[in-house]
């Protein structure tokens, strides 16, 4: 078997605990990497300081799980601000799914991951970050603030728990695997 | 640093030459089927030829490795290191997996992760 890499995208709002959850469960302490916010300074003609111009990068942070010999796992978080959209994209292609964090005490930083994966049909859990205390809400009222999908699992967790996170994954790939098309419809 | 550059090209980007020069004027690789997520290993290769970032990159690829890990260990951004290794791969210099886009609706694949998960 060639080797493959898969991906998962942890989202959510600034400061949910994304890069934490990554550390948790990740083999190699996470890596941070950086995209050009526009590829218009690597192409240009001017010599002089064009990339320190005309780019602004953004920062991922990411971790890795060695599934097999022939299998790696990546997990990235999404950038915290929203207005990086366009890496998400690049983030969220051919992902196995999304695990979408989710804090009690700002539930409307969620919203943008959310809707984002909905649109695009992309697989993803909510998972609710116990790190930040007794939760006020029922598993019914943050699915209707959240407005989530009665399919979209929703669980909870403790990011910094190794096996907490684990579960989450899991859960995440499991409900990739339910909503793969039958065989026979491939 | 190269000898006999004087300029002001080191930038937060961690670039030595301006990075436009090093990629031929490419902004996107030929392969577009490459992304954060695919990996590459070397290929035993002559590579005298080869500018010193070049070399830098086939110094991590070793043993296989991904180009998010690779920008992050050279500080160097992932649309150039894209550029980069499309071309180490188009001249032969690194083999290249699977892409993480064209698998994802291989249950086999999902299984063997959801297995690789459980045992961790």
């Amino acid at each position: 078997m060639k080797r493959t890499s898969v991906k998962i995208v942890v989202a959510g709002g600034f400061g949910t605990g994304k890069t934490t959850l990554v550390g948790s469960v990740s083999e190699i302490a996470p890596l941070t990497t950086e995209e050009l916010l526009t590829e218009a300074g690597v192409g240009v003609d001017d010599v002089t300081g064009v990339e320190s111009k005309t780019t602004t990068t953004v920062a991922l942070d990411f971790g890795r799980i060695t599934i097999s010999p022939d299998v790696v796992l990546y997990l990235f978080g999404t950038p915290g601000q929203d207005r990086f959209w366009f890496m998400w994209d690049e983030l969220a292609q051919g992902a196995i799914g999304a695990i979408v964090l989710v804090d009690t005490r700002r539930l409307d930083t969620s919203f943008a991951a959310v809707d984002y994966f909905e649109r695009r049909r992309i697989p993803f859990v909510a998972a609710v970050n116990r790190f930040f205390g007794e939760c006020p809400y029922t598993e019914d009222e943050i699915r209707g603030a959240l407005e989530l999908g009665a399919d979209v699992p929703l669980v909870w967790l403790d990011a910094r728990d190794r096996s907490s996170s684990k579960a989450a994954l899991v859960a995440l790939v499991r409900h990739a695997m339910s909503r793969l098309p039958l065989p026979s419809a491939l | 640093m190269i000898d006999g550059w004087d300029g002001d090209d080191e930038t937060a980007t961690g670039g030595f030459l301006p990075l436009y020069i090093l990629v031929n004027g490419r902004t996107t690789p030929r392969n577009s089927s490459l992304d954060l997520a695919t990996q590459v290993i070397a290929i035993a290769a002559d590579v005298r030829r080869l500018e010193p970032e070049y070399l830098q990159i086939l110094d991590r690829c070793k043993d296989w490795i991904s180009i998010a890990e690779i920008g992050a260990y050279l500080h160097t951004p992932l649309t150039i290191v894209k550029v980069m290794v499309d071309v180490l791969l188009e001249q032969g210099y690194l083999d290249s997996g699977s892409p993480a886009q064209q698998k994802v609706i291989d249950p086999g694949l999902l299984g063997a992760v959801l297995a690789g998960l459980e045992r961790l």
